[in-house]
C-alpha cells in the first residue's frame, strides 16, 4: 500500500517511533522525491549526523564505489572509538585485498552451485519445522516457523548441538535489537553502553558469543570438519596472512547474527505480504516452477535490512550538495527498493516481476555473503508451507522491533489450518 | 556543521565520481607514437587528489572509454598528465586521442581511481615495459622522496620509443634502461633483481603481458603480496575493451552474441532469459552457472585456481569466453 508521505520538516530518521510503527516508508517517499541527499542530525552524545541516500541509483553507486565510500570507518550509525576499531573490525568493516581474502574463506560455501547440494537436506529441516508448527492452530509465526527453520540450518552449518538453538536465537536478538529495550538490556546509545565501546554494538553479550566461538575454534583447529567453523580456522586466507583471533571472533559473531535474524525477518514479512495479497498467494501455488524468480520479489518487498552506512574518503558533490571527506553516508536499501524509477507500482507485491534487481542484499563487493542461502531457505519454506495450508489469518497485532537498522517483526500471531 | 549545502534544489545532478570536460593545455610527442597530454580543469579549479598508480577514464566518444595512468606529480593539484601510446594494432582509442587532442580542445575525464597503489616499503624493485612506465613515474618519485631504496629496470622496443628517459636520468644509476627489445638483457636484469627473495622489498611491474609473465614467474617464491602488477593490457592502460564472443545457452536452446562491453548475464537478460544476480562483481556467487563446454576466462573472486582450471562453473556477471565452443547450462 502506498504510504502517506511525511512532510520533510517532520522527517527524523533517528526517531525510532516511526520505524516501530512501520511508518518509515512515508519518510522514504518524501526524501526520495524532495531531498535525495538528506542531512540528518543525530542527538546521541557522540553522533555527528549523517547523509542519507534513498534513490536506487545513488545507493547502488555508493555501494559500488568503495574507494570513495569506505567501509573501513564502520557501517552502522554507531561510531566505535578509533582505538577499538581494529578490535571490532569484521569483513563488513574491511575493504581491499584483506576484505577479499577473508570473504573468500567462505564465499565458495555460499555460492549457488555449492548450496544446491544441500537443497534436499534443507527441505527436510523445513518440513520438520512446518509440521511441528501445524500441531496447533494459534501460533506466533515468528517463533514457530520463521525463527525455527533458519536457526536449525545455522546449527547444522556450524555443527553445533540442537540444544544450542534457543541460545543462538537469543544472542542474535540481543545483538540486532541493540536499540529495542525488550530485546537488549544494554541499549547502544545508553550510558551503560559507554563501558562496552570495544565490543560489537557496545553490547556485553558479545563476550558470551566470543567465548562460545573460541571454544568451538579450539576443538576444531587442525581437524577435518566440513562445518563453517572448521573451514574458518583451518583455511589460509588468499593473502597469506592467517586469521587472527580478533578476525575469528568478529567473523563468528557475524555468522551467528546474520545467519539467524535477517532471514527470519524476510520470511515473516513475506508471509504477511502474501496474506495481504491473496491473489499472489494463489499465484505462488500456481507457479511453483518459477519460485526462484518469485522469491526475488518477496525479498524486495520485505526489505529486512533498512540500511548500512559508508564514510566519504574525499569531498563529493551530489544533488547540488557537498558530502565532506569523513562524513557518514547512509544507504537506505528499503527506500531504494520502492523507487518508482526502478520498480513500477513499487508498493504492490507482484510475484511475476522480472527482472527484479533489488537492493535487499546490498550491492558491490559487500553484497550479503549469505544471500544465496537466504534465497534458498525462503524458497524452500514457501514451497513446503503454502501447499500445506488450508487457511492462515492474522489474529492479533504485529509487534515490531524498535530499530532503524532492521525491519524486524517480534511477534506475528496467526491462526493456521492445515490441509 | 560538517557539510555544505551549495544549493537547496535537487536540480544539479552530478556523479558521485568526479568528472569534467578537461582542457588540453599541452600536447607533446615525447617518443615514437607516445603523446603526453597535460589536462586542466575548465574553470581553473584544483583537480581531485590522487596517489601514484592512479588512472583516469577518458570518454573519447560516447562508445569509447579508455583508462590512462596519471604520470605527473600528485603535488600539482591543477594538472593531470597522461601518456597515450598510438598502438598500431589498437582498437582506435589511442589513435582518436592522437588525432583529436589538440591544444585547447576538451577531453571528458572521470576519476581518478587507483587499482595499483604504492604500499610503503623500505625497498622497491620497479619494472616497466614501454608505456607501462607511466604509472611507475610518480611511484619512483614518491619512493625517492620517502627515502626508500629502489631500482627501476625499464625496457622498450627501441631507444626512440622510450619516453621520459630525460627526466629519469636525474635518478642516476638507480635506473637501468634496456632498449631494443633485448629479451636476454631484460631476463638478466629480472634475474638479478628478483632471483633472491627479499622480504623487505616490494615489486611493482607494469608493461606488456610477456614481461609481466616473466616477472610473475620469478616472483613465485616471493611472499604473497610482495608483487604488484598492473597489466599493460588494453583494459588498464590503453583500454581496448574486451572482445565480442558467442555463448550457447544450452537449456534455453539459443546462442547469443555477447558484445565487448556487456556481460553474459546482461546479454542473457536482454534475450529474455531468467538469470539471477546480486553484486554484478563476481563476489556473491548468485549467478554461478554450470559450464558444459569451452574454456572460461575466469574473473570472479570466488573460485580457487583448481576450480578455475576445472572449468565446471563460472560467474556469468564478470567471466568471459577464453577458447573453444562455450556452452553453459542456462
Amino acid at each position: 500500500m502506498q504510504p502517506t508521505p511525511i512532510p520533510l520538516t517532520d522527517v527524523d530518521l533517528t526517531n525510532l517511533d516511526y520505524f516501530e510503527h512501520d511508518e518509515a516508508w512515508g519518510m522514504f517517499e518524501t526524501l526520495r522525491s524532495e531531498d535525495p541527499l538528506h542531512w540528518q542530525d543525530e542527538l546521541t552524545s557522540d553522533g555527528r549526523g549523517f547523509w542519507s541516500v534513498t534513490r536506487f541509483d545513488d545507493i547502488e553507486r555508493v555501494n559500488k564505489d568503495g574507494e570513495t565510500f569506505t567501509s573501513t570507518q564502520f557501517v552502522n550509525l554507531e561510531e566505535p572509538p578509533e582505538e577499538f576499531q581494529d578490535l571490532r573490525r569484521s569483513i563488513l568493516e574491511s575493504d581491499g585485498s584483506r576484505h577479499l581474502a577473508l570473504r573468500k574463506l567462505l564465499a565458495r560455501d555460499f555460492s549457488v552451485a555449492q548450496l544446491r547440494r544441500y537443497e534436499d537436506f534443507l527441505r527436510g529441516l523445513a518440513r520438520t519445522s512446518i509440521e511441528q508448527a501445524l500441531q496447533q492452530e494459534d501460533v506466533d509465526f515468528v517463533e514457530a516457523v520463521a525463527a525455527d527453520f533458519p536457526i536449525n540450518v545455522l546449527a547444522r552449518l556450524l555443527d553445533v548441538p540442537d540444544e544450542m538453538t534457543p541460545q543462538l536465537i537469543e544472542w542474535g536478538n540481543t545483538i540486532i535489537g541493540f536499540s529495542d529495550p525488550e530485546l537488549s538490556k544494554v541499549l547502544v546509545d545508553s550510558d551503560e553502553a559507554q563501558k562496552w565501546t570495544h565490543l560489537p554494538f557496545r553490547n556485553p553479550v558479545s563476550m558470551e558469543i566470543f567465548e562460545y566461538g573460541r571454544q568451538l575454534a579450539q576443538e576444531r583447529r587442525g581437524g577435518e570438519g566440513e562445518d563453517l567453523i572448521s573451514k574458518l580456522v583451518n583455511r589460509m586466507p588468499d593473502d597469506g596472512i592467517p586469521l587472527t583471533d580478533t578476525d575469528f571472533d568478529n567473523y563468528f559473531l557475524l555468522l551467528i547474527v546474520a545467519g539467524n535474524e535477517t532471514t527470519r525477518q524476510a520470511m515473516t514479512l513475506s508471509m504477511k505480504a502474501l496474506m495481504d495479497y491473496p491473489d499472489q498467494m494463489q499465484y505462488f501455488l500456481d507457479n511453483m516452477d518459477k519460485s526462484q524468480i518469485m522469491v526475488e520479489e518477496m525479498l524486495r518487498y520485505a526489505s529486512p535490512v533498512y540500511h548500512f552506512r559508508r564514510t566519504a574518503t574525499k569531498d563529493v558533490e551530489l544533488h547540488g550538495k557537498t558530502i565532506k571527506k569523513g562524513d557518514k553516508i547512509v544507504t537506505w536499501f528499503a527506500a531504494g527498493n520502492r523507487d518508482p524509477e526502478r520498480f513500477s507500482n513499487p508498493y504492490d507485491l507482484d510475484l511475476s516481476r522480472f527482472p527484479n534487481d533489488h537492493l535487499t542484499f546490498g550491492k558491490g563487493v559487500h553484497t550479503c555473503l549469505g544471500a544465496n542461502l537466504a534465497r534458498l531457505e525462503i524458497r524452500i519454506l514457501f514451497e513446503e508451507l503454502l501447499p500445506r495450508l488450508a487457511s492462515i489469518e492474522q489474529t492479533g497485532e504485529i509487534e515490531r522491533v524498535r530499530s532503524n537498522f532492521v525491519n524486524g517483526v517480534k511477534r506475528f500471531p496467526v491462526r493456521v489450518k492445515a490441509k | 556543521m560538517s557539510h555544505t549545502a551549495t544549493t537547496d534544489t535537487a536540480a544539479i545532478e552530478s556523479a558521485v565520481e568526479f568528472e569534467c570536460d578537461a582542457i588540453v593545455e599541452s600536447r607533446d610527442v615525447v617518443a615514437d607514437d607516445l603523446l603526453v597530454l597535460t589536462l586542466r580543469h575548465p574553470d581553473g579549479l584544483p583537480l581531485p587528489e590522487w596517489a601514484p598508480g592512479a588512472h583516469i577514464d577518458m570518454d573519447l566518444t560516447p562508445e569509447i572509454t579508455r583508462q590512462y595512468s596519471l604520470c605527473g606529480s600528485p603535488a600539482d593539484r591543477f594538472a593531470y598528465r597522461v601518456g597515450v601510446l598510438n598502438a598500431p594494432d589498437g582498437r582506435g582509442g589511442s589513435r582518436f586521442v592522437h588525432e583529436n587532442a589538440s591544444r585547447g580542445s576538451t577531453m571528458h575525464v572521470r576519476g581518478p581511481r587507483n587499482h595499483f597503489p604504492l604500499v610503503p616499503s623500505p625497498r622497491y624493485v620497479f619494472i616497466a615495459g614501454g608505456v607501462g612506465i607511466t604509472p611507475i613515474l610518480p611511484m619512483i618519485a614518491e619512493a625517492n622522496e620517502a627515502g626508500s631504496d629502489w631500482t627501476l629496470a625499464y625496457g622498450g622496443r627501441s631507444a626512440s620509443s622510450m619516453g621520459f628517459t630525460d627526466e629519469l636520468t636525474a635518478y642516476g644509476d638507480r635506473i637501468t634502461l634496456l632498449p631494443g627489445d633485448d629479451i636476454s638483457a631484460m631476463s638478466a636484469a629480472l634475474d638479478e633483481r628478483l632471483g633472491t627473495v627479499r622480504p623487505d622489498t616490494l615489486v611493482y611491474a607494469c608493461g606488456p603481458e610477456g614481461l609481466l609473465t616473466a616477472v610473475e614467474a620469478r616472483c613465485a617464491a616471493w611472499p604473497a603480496g610482495a608483487l604488484h602488477v598492473e597489466r599493460f593490457s588494453p583494459k588498464v592502460i590503453d583500454g581496448a575493451v574486451d572482445s565480442e564472443f558467442e555463448v550457447e545457452l544450452a537449456r534455453t536452446g539459443i546462442t547469443i552474441t555477447v558484445p565487448a562491453d556487456r556481460s553474459i548475464f546482461d546479454t542473457a537478460q536482454d534475450n529474455g532469459v531468467s538469470v539471477l544476480g546480486s553484486c554484478h562483481e563476481g563476489i556473491c556467487g548468485t549467478c554461478e552457472t554450470v559450464v558444459l563446454s569451452g574454456e572460461v576466462d575466469h574473473r570472479d573472486s570466488i573460485l580457487n585456481d583448481e576450480e578455475r582450471a576445472s572449468n565446471e562453473t563460472m560467474m556469468i556477471c564478470v567471466s568471459r569466453w577464453k577458447s573453444g565452443h562455450l556452452s553453459i547450462d542456462l
